[in-house]
């Protein structure tokens, strides 16, 4: 009889039951979609940021100090120290491999460069001095389980970009040339008639580049296969693979600077501890909570003698923007959790305003007060039930068309939100008919029967 | 309306007969216009926010000499060029400081032997700003001191000086003296570096009232400041203005994909919350059939009962729409404190906007109503449903 009650209110006025379950639906679809595009977004930003660049710079422990000055380094050639080639797989070893998402070693020197054509003798090299830097490009490193990862400058300095021709590929004697270094050591070209002006013509790929160590005779020469823009002081220079700068500087298997790209999540109060003074119990925490610095110390611990210093303005900057639009985010899911509560419970509560006739004949005919409440709760609850589910798939729907249009990926499907969004839809719809239920039950049969 | 005095007391009857209902209604149109009026305020001063929150990256503008490159390292530009920088883009001040680099000899005072360093003066305001790092060690009161200079923490190490340590700095016979106030470290080629101020390190090089290059740090979207160093070049044609590549695209990226993400969000969110309001208020409008068929059956026509129903809704609009409106902007003045620290600036055109929303979406809630005309008044009064 209870279910046949409860059936009844539905296949009696279909038209009722759907405005309320429409606004459900509605309300848990808004629910559902901010919900999975707050709990996919923060990975989703995370991933954006790495198009800043490195956020750990790993440099040799024991090395002299360096002579920056707008990216070139004026040390002597042979100064300071280096690191091994070899050791780079170990990186994806760590307790955080996966957040590895690229590393790229670099070893620079300066050189002197000149011409090269074929019916020519070379130029001799003139003094001006360039920066010679050797790195990865699509390099296969072998890690020690046996795979192998695909890794470069081109993923860890995503604003290299390339003007024209492409990267070098490794194990041939290629370069690519910075912008201005393509126009500053343009060649002549029409040499043969010596009556025509001189013009002087940007450097192209397909030229060759012959490239002097300095204080020696012996060029390396190198085909330019591309022209780099970066908007830094790498359009002065010249980008060869690494196992070209290797031989240049007689530094076979051995670099000087490595960036790492990771991802993380942003710095907050404990992570701004001393991990020296911390207990044990926190340090575990801590080593094992992708923060910048916890990855720096399990990076310096896999690569010894090396010191892995956090690129401070990426981190930082990272970690402020990604901590606000995060809580922005859930502040408007938040919001719209209560827009759509507050509908649902005025829904449910004139939902049940409008059965008082109902009621009082329910009561007239000896029904308790507890057993009216328990069958219009019953009610709710059903139409709670279909309405979170319908609410539920839409709300997937939005939130792929969302992710979809705005970072290019659909988020997964989360069964848990189900539930959530099950549990909200029944609590919500109970809350907003609990008052106007007590009401109900608390009425006289009578006066209402009377249509007073 | 010749009957108006009688239109209206029908609808104050309308308003006030049953104020449960009259609760539920304005508490869902109320709610609706509060969220609305709070997101769009706060979308508008997150964008906003978020290119200040940009500026934690650092510098994005470099004034540099012309023709400069990495083999005539030595040329530079001439000081009076800070004073000709603007202060400001798009209300907000632009931290400007200028950059003198000397490789020189640096030592601990009281220790002979001299180790080569870069020795970078810098003038200007906002230091901190333009080179983002963090301070492992700092001294407020050597600060003060007119010979305080700052190391980066890999020349600190290297030099084993903390912060109230003297360094002696030395370059082709000129000698200066410092004071180390602090100690930073930010990941990059400052690390390495000894910060003084201008005029040391100008007189170590013996460049009086030169510079190697000034940075900047430009608030503003990425056309804003695109257009900030376009009209910066325009104005310093000796020099070479350009952006920080690394900076500017990720920026861009970063910017659209965020005020993307959240444009679409508090659209959607817009859209349903108005739709889930309408069909919660629409459950409600439904109810008044019995008044319907009581005033049709007193004569009123069709038209009467619909318009007094709609000046009903739209009454309620407006009540809910101007309390609810008002709470959600005072709401988002203090959401924005708390995402962002600083209260959230109030937009006024969105308080008639989301008043305006809310008014729509009470009107289009009553809409079903209009299927009321087909109500036979009879067949109500025989409790026929």
């Amino acid at each position: 009889m209870f279910l046949r009650l409860v059936a009844d209110s539905f296949t009696r006025r279909p038209k009722r039951k759907m405005l309320t379950l429409a606004a459900l639906a509605l309300g848990m679809a808004v629910a559902t979609a901010a919900l999975s595009v707050s709990l996919d977004v923060g990975d989703r930003l995370a991933q954006e940021f790495r198009s800043l660049g490195a956020n750990l710079l790993v440099t040799p422990e024991a090395d002299s100090l360096p002579l920056e000055i707008g990216g070139v380094d004026y040390r002597p050639a042979n100064a300071g120290a280096y690191l091994p080639e070899a050791d780079l797989g170990k990186l994806k070893t760590i307790f955080w491999r996966f957040n590895i998402k690229a590393f790229a070693p670099i070893l620079e020197t300066q050189v002197k460069t000149s011409l090269y054509d074929l019916d020519y003798f070379p130029d001799p090299p003139p003094e001006a001095r360039y920066t010679f830097i050797g790195t990865w490009v699509n390099h296969k490193v072998e890690i020690p389980d046996g795979t192998t990862y695909v890794t470069g400058i081109e993923k860890t300095n995503p604003w290299w970009q390339l003007k024209e021709g492409r990267w070098f590929s490794e194990g041939k004697n290629e370069c690519v040339i910075g912008r201005n270094f393509a126009v500053q050591r343009g060649k002549f070209r029409n040499r043969e008639t010596q009556t025509e002006p001189l013009t002087r013509d940007d450097l192209k790929p397909g030229d060759r580049l012959l490239v002097y160590k300095l204080k020696s005779q012996v060029p390396v020469s190198l085909q330019i296969v591309g022209v780099l823009d970066t908007g830094g002081p790498e359009d002065n220079a010249i980008i060869a693979p690494l196992d070209v700068a290797q031989t240049l500087t007689s530094k076979p298997g051995q670099y000087r600077r490595l960036y790492v790209s990771a991802l993380t999540k942003p710095e907050d109060a404990f992570a701004r501890k001393d991990p020296k003074t911390m207990t044990p119990a926190e340090f575990d925490k801590w080593y094992c909570t992708p923060y910048i610095s916890s990855i720096a110390l399990q990076i310096s611990q896999e690569l010894k003698g090396t010191d892995v210093r956090v690129i401070r303005r990426v981190a930082e900057g990272e970690g402020a923007i990604l901590t606000r639009v995060r809580t922005l985010l859930w502040l408007v899911t938040f919001a719209a959790l209560l827009a759509a509560a507050l509908a649902v419970g005025a829904s449910a509560a004139a939902s049940v305003i409008e059965r008082r006739t109902e009621i009082g004949l329910m009561k007239a005919l000896g029904a308790g007060s507890g057993l009216v409440g328990v069958l219009l709760a019953a009610e709710q609850l059903l139409v709670a039930f279909v309405g979170g589910g319908i609410g539920y798939s839409v709300g997937i729907l939005l939130a792929r068309l969302l992710g979809q249009k705005i970072f290019g990926f659909t988020p997964e499907p989360k069964l848990f939100l189900l539930f959530i969004v099950l549990v909200l839809a029944s609590l919500i719809t109970l809350l907003g008919s609990a008052y106007p239920l007590r009401r109900a039950s608390q009425y006289d049969p009578a006066p209402i029967l009377r249509g007073e | 309306m010749s009957d108006s005095p009688m239109f209206w007391r029908i609808v104050r009857r309308l308003i006030t007969a049953n104020y449960g209902r009259l609760f539920v209604i304005l508490l869902a149109l109320g709610a609706g216009a509060a969220i609305t009026s709070a997101l769009l305020n706060l979308q508008i001063d997150a964008k906003r926010r978020l290119t200040t929150e940009f500026r934690a990256l650092g510098a994005n503008v470099i004034v540099a000499p012309r023709e400069t490159n990495a083999n005539s390292g030595g040329d530079t530009l001439d000081q009076g060029l800070l004073m000709k920088l603007p202060t400001e883009n798009a209300g907000k001040p632009v931290p400007a400081v200028a950059f003198l680099y000397v490789i020189g000899e640096v030592a601990k005072a009281g220790e002979i032997h001299h180790d080569a360093a870069v020795i970078a003066g810098t003038g200007g305001q906002g230091l901190t700003q333009v080179r983002p790092g963090r301070r492992t060690e700092y001294s407020a009161e050597f600060e003060k001191d007119p010979e305080a200079c700052e190391m980066g923490a890999k020349a600190a190490s290297q030099f084993k000086v903390h912060a109230g340590d003297s360094l002696r700095l030395r370059n082709q016979g000129r000698e200066a003296t410092c004071k180390v106030f602090a100690v930073v470290a930010t990941g990059g080629a400052e690390d390495t570096q000894i910060f003084t101020k201008l005029a040391a390190a100008q007189m170590l090089a013996d460049l009086p009232g030169r510079i190697s290059l000034a940075q900047l740090s430009v608030t503003g979207t990425p056309d804003s400041i695109e257009r900030f160093i376009a009209a910066l070049a325009q104005r310093l044609p000796g020099a070479d203005v350009h952006g920080i590549k690394q900076l500017a695209q990720a920026e861009g990226k970063l910017y659209n994909r965020i005020s993307g993400l959240l444009t679409t969000t508090v659209i959607l969110v817009l859209i349903l919350t108005s739709l889930c309001v309408m069909a919660g208020m629409s459950n409600v409008a439904i109810e008044r059939k019995n008044d319907v068929g009581l005033m049709k059956a007193i004569g009123g026509s069709v038209r009467r009962v619909v318009r007094l129903f709609l000046a009903e809704a739209i009454l309620m609009g407006i009540a809910g729409g101007l309390v609810g409106s008002a709470i959600g902007i005072l709401g988002s003045i203090w959401l924005g404190k708390a995402v962002f620290g600083v209260a959230a600036q109030p937009r006024w055109i969105v308080y008639p906007v989301s008043v305006g929303i809310t008014i729509i979406v009470s009107i289009a809630s009553a809409f079903p109503l209009r299927r009321l005309a087909s109500v036979r008044p009879a067949s109500v009064f025989r409790g026929e449903a």
